[in-house]
């Protein structure tokens, strides 16, 4: 009996749990109707909530203008130019200060034969240079090249401290210097990378009044018989030939290879008969890379040698010179000129992250009366560092601090060194 | 009877209790994701600026970067399918056609007729155009750098293939050889030169335009055809965040699993420029909804390829801007560097700059901060190593193959590099988690697989150490039943107490006993299991030596 009533109990006890648990089931299956909890229906209520607040995507101030920069591909049309016309910011000349101006370039006159280009630039110091082009680059399927140019310049502060390597540099002067340079050239592609070719033309000369208010203007502080030229300028005809062979990567920033560079010219004085000369540049430029191209070591030694004819003499402003942000970064611009100079850069680049390269170089270089005097223990000397802001292809902004026993040099400068 | 149907709704009731703090709710773990179910209507296009995600990523923090586990990953650990990501070879090994194939649906562009050009660009340092062809599908051609024929393209095909058997949604690409009378200038053409208004396109552009591209030995060029996305192109989808005007964009993308683990198909491919510009948001249309589906795009930036010249050195394994090696490489002047300025890369101009002697997965970096990438977590990687060490030998080789890569020796060089990169990747972030997976139940017993045991790139451990429990759902807590168990792989029975007492959720704890014998040490993994008609895996957990 004891154990039928305890069965009867447990068949009890189950019932009441089986009917608890089916009301339980089934009040729990209604809220489950009502509110299904599973993943899905937990995001879809995210999902409808989100539907009730949508709004499109708006760009802030700084991300408007930095698309806008892009999408209307500013910088793509600075470099194309519009309609042709291209501004030009700075890379007028050595000692021109920051200069502005316009180029007109057409690249696509017959069918992409011919290329034309004219322009016009001033620099807040009053410089002017005007130029006018036509080439063809293309010829005889890319293995011909010919080029017309004319160049007017207008210099007015061009430095001047004596003819020398022992000028001093307390007899800065400066004059104006006014060219007219009509050319030609015609060349060859015998092989990738080397050209080889003809230039002549003709080039008039001035020189007059310096205008830099700092200084005095030359013909103020130096004779016409010390510095040839000053009073009578000539007017040349000119033709030269010459050899470059350029095996650069990027020849605007340069990481690898090298260029090698040859030209004679001689200059016939039509107007005088008293300023002949010939002219004779040499430069090698050898890039050694390592770590990945991130390291470079950069040389460059240049030669210009200048050869006046029997009882004529090198007009003093078509001198070599040696000095300024090209060549011995530690002294002025044309801080040493006479009829011939050599000077040798040396370079150690490394990259400190995309966009900038750092350099130290050290420089050295000088100007000898004659070639057979040049000495390397005579060269000056002087050193720095610099900054190179750059994409891959070119460097485009740099600024250099040369030092030398001259003092500190800064040079910001909108184009590549070497 | 009665105490037996008592017992079954239970368990019933258990597994329906709409209580929010549970762990797992009825349909985890869930395989599909289904977000394409709200209509997203017309959102307009909105296009993103690169400068400005670059400089808002370089220099300031994009997203949430709280470390949280990935929003998106089911229970199990996988990503559910949805208009992000498809799992492919991952889930079900592809056939090697089907590899090689990838997102393509057809041979490419017709060529019974002429390809008419349509648009066309100057500017830059790559030419490109697109063109319509005979069947009117619109595709963009773009070529390879004149410095290195065949990289580019080659890279372009053989990423978009990977990525697509890895999951991501890509456009077609198809490698296309064609000769200039293949071509024709449309008259609506339009070409964009310089400044002002884009200009009638003439087939002298399109002469000046090809005089850019390197020809193949038999005078043809050799391009990527890319097939226009369908849908309705809306711009692109940024790294971290929600779209603001998509309804079913609800998870932050920077954690969503397959954004967070994109970083390791990212480093095994090279893929540097993997940021917003480089993706596309379509609104497509299906069962009469719309709704939005994310690509990825462009991937001739990856491999070798720099896409206009070889990768550059530091491309993967530095940002453009990073002050600190910035300022020790100028203060030091450059004696100091970092160790992919020493990398060594083979002459092999259809390569570029690929190699896997100096790769280090956890290393790598795309070419800036991306606040998926920077979220990801080890749980993340481990995800994504999978699917990387899914690729055999034999399928890296096939996919390859398909860049049509004409110097043997560069394609022979390009498989071996992913294949040890591949390695390189399993190797490192198998070793992140405890690499147990594939697990397996029955009435009374549980497997696994130990992940890196065909590579025998890590040793198998010797002995686990097992903590049972039983699994409170509703506060999502752990009770533990007996004391630690050391065992050895790669299967173990169940405790009788677990499978007696009806718990209806239950696991266990799962450690490598030599890395961390004791709860809370080492890496560990836990499996939990829900008893219905039979016993089921719901979840897997992973931990790690540092949460």
């Amino acid at each position: 009996m004891v154990e039928v009533s305890i069965e009867r109990n447990s068949s009890l006890a189950s019932i009441a749990v089986f009917g608890a648990s089916l009301i339980t089931l089934l009040c729990a299956s209604l809220v489950y109707a009502q509110d299904p909890d599973t993943r899905a229906a937990r995001l879809e209520q995210q999902r409808q909530a989100k539907s009730q607040q949508l709004r499109p995507y708006n760009r802030s101030g700084l991300e408007s203008i930095l698309f806008e920069l892009k999408d209307r591909r500013v910088l793509e049309r600075y470099q194309a130019g519009f309609k042709g016309f291209h501004p030009m910011l700075g890379g007028m000349t050595t000692g021109s200060g920051f200069a502005l101006g316009t180029q007109f370039r057409k690249t696509d006159i017959a069918d992409g034969v011919l290329n034309f280009q004219i322009g016009a630039q001033a620099s807040f110091a009053g410089y002017q240079k005007y130029q006018l082009g036509l080439s063809a680059p293309g010829l005889a399927k890319s293995r011909v090249f010919l080029t017309f140019n004319f160049i007017q310049d207008n210099f007015p502060q061009e430095d001047f401290f004596g003819i020398g390597s022992d000028s001093d540099a307390g007899n800065r002067t400066s004059y104006r210097l006014e060219e007219s340079d009509y050319s030609g050239s015609i060349g060859v592609h015998p092989v990738r990378k080397l050209d080889l070719g003809a230039r002549g033309g003709i080039l008039n000369t001035n020189v007059g009044h310096g205008t830099d208010v700092r200084f005095p203007s030359t013909e103020e502080a130096f004779n016409s018989r010390a510095t040839p030229g000053l009073d009578q300028q000539p007017h040349y005809k000119y033709a030269g030939a010459f050899v470059k062979y350029d095996r650069r990567d990027q020849p605007l920033n340069p990481r690898s290879g090298g260029l090698y560079r040859v030209e004679g010219t001689y200059y016939r004085d039509r107007k005088l008969g008293a300023y002949g000369f010939r002219r004779w540049s040499m430069e090698i430029q050898q890039y050694f890379p390592f770590f990945n191209e991130r390291r470079v070591i950069a040389f460059r030694g240049k030669l210009d040698l200048t050869n006046a004819n029997s009882d004529q003499q090198v007009p003093f402003f078509l001198m070599p010179t040696v000095g300024g942000s090209e060549d011995l970064r530690g002294y002025r611009e044309f801080r040493f000129r006479d009829k011939n100079a050599v000077v040798f850069n040396l370079e150690y680049r490394w990259e400190a992250f995309s966009g900038l390269d750092l350099a130290l170089f050290g420089d050295a270089g000088n100007v000898f009366q004659e070639a057979d005097e040049i000495r390397l223990n005579k060269l000056k000397t002087s050193y720095g560092f610099g900054f190179r802001f750059n994409t891959e292809q070119s460097v485009f902004w740099r600024i250099d601090f040369g030092f030398s026993p001259e003092g500190m040099r800064p040079f910001v400068k909108f184009n590549h060194v070497f | 009877m009665f105490s037996k149907l008592s017992c079954i709704l239970t368990i019933l009731l258990l597994a329906w209790i709409p209580a929010s703090a549970q762990k797992f709710l009825p349909d985890d773990p869930m395989l599909v994701d289904r977000d394409n179910l709200i209509d997203v209507g017309q959102p307009r296009l909105t296009k993103l600026s690169d400068y400005y995600d670059f400089l808002t990523n370089t220099f300031s923090s994009q997203g949430d970067h709280s470390r949280k586990p990935a929003a998106n990953a089911n229970t199990l650990g996988e990503v559910p399918d949805s208009s992000w990501f498809q799992n492919r070879h991952g889930r079900d090994r592809m056939m090697t056609e089907e590899l090689v194939r990838g997102p393509n649906t057809a041979i490419g562009p017709s060529l019974t007729e002429p390809w008419i050009v349509t648009a066309g660009k100057t500017e830059g340092v790559t030419p490109g155009f697109r063109i319509r062809d005979s069947r009117g599908d619109l595709y963009v051609i773009k070529f390879d750098p004149v410095s290195n024929p065949e990289m580019a393209t080659a890279a372009e095909i053989i990423s978009t293939k990977f990525f697509y058997a890895i999951g991501y949604n890509v456009p077609e690409n198809y490698l296309v050889f064609f000769r200039r009378e293949d071509l024709r200038v449309d008259r609506q053409a339009e070409i964009s030169v310089g400044l002002g208004a884009t200009r009638r396109m003439t087939e002298t552009d399109l002469n000046q335009l090809l005089a850019r591209t390197p020809m193949t030995s038999d005078n043809r060029y050799r391009a990527v055809a890319s097939k226009v996305i369908d849908g309705r192109l809306i711009g692109p989808f940024k790294y971290h965040g929600t779209r603001s005007d998509d309804p079913n964009d609800v998870i932050p993308h920077e954690d969503r699993r397959e954004l967070r683990g994109l970083r390791v198909f990212s480093a095994w491919l090279n893929h540097d420029d993997s940021r917003a510009v480089n993706t596309q948001d379509s609104v497509v249309t299906e069962n009469g909804r719309n709704f939005i589906r994310h690509y990825l795009i462009d991937f001739g930036s990856t491999l070798g390829s720099g896409s206009v010249q070889a990768q550059k050195p530091r491309a993967g394994w530095e940002y453009l801007w990073e002050p600190w090696p910035a300022f020790r490489r100028i203060i030091t002047l450059g004696v100091w560097d970092s160790p992919w300025i020493y990398v060594d890369y083979p002459e092999l101009p259809s390569i570029g700059r690929f190699e896997s002697k100096a790769f280090a997965p956890q290393h790598w970096k795309p070419e800036y901060p991306n606040s998926a990438f920077e979220n990801a977590l080890p749980d993340d990687g481990y995800w994504a190593a999978k699917i990387v060490m899914a690729f055999t030998d034999d399928d890296i080789r096939a996919v390859v193959r398909t860049g049509g890569l004409t110097d043997p020796e560069a394609e022979q060089y390009l498989i071996q590099t992913l294949i040890e990169r591949r390695n390189k990747i399993g190797r490192f972030y198998f070793n992140q988690v405890l690499a147990i997976d594939s697990f397996t139940v029955d009435e009374n017993l549980m497997g696994f697989a130990y992940m890196p045991a065909p590579y025998e790139f890590v040793q198998r451990p010797d002995q686990y150490t097992l903590s049972w429990f039983r699994f409170d759902n509703v506060k999502n807590e752990k009770i533990f039943v007996g004391n630690e168990i050391g065992a050895a792989g790669p299967a173990f029975r169940f405790p009788p107490e677990l499978l007696s007492d009806g718990t209806a959720y239950f696991g266990v704890e799962i450690r490598d006993k030599q890395r961390g014998e004791h709860r809370g040490e080492g890496p560990a993994v836990s499996l939990f299991m829900h008893r219905f008609s039979r016993i089921r895996i719901v979840g897997i957990e992973r931990t790690w030596h540092v949460q």
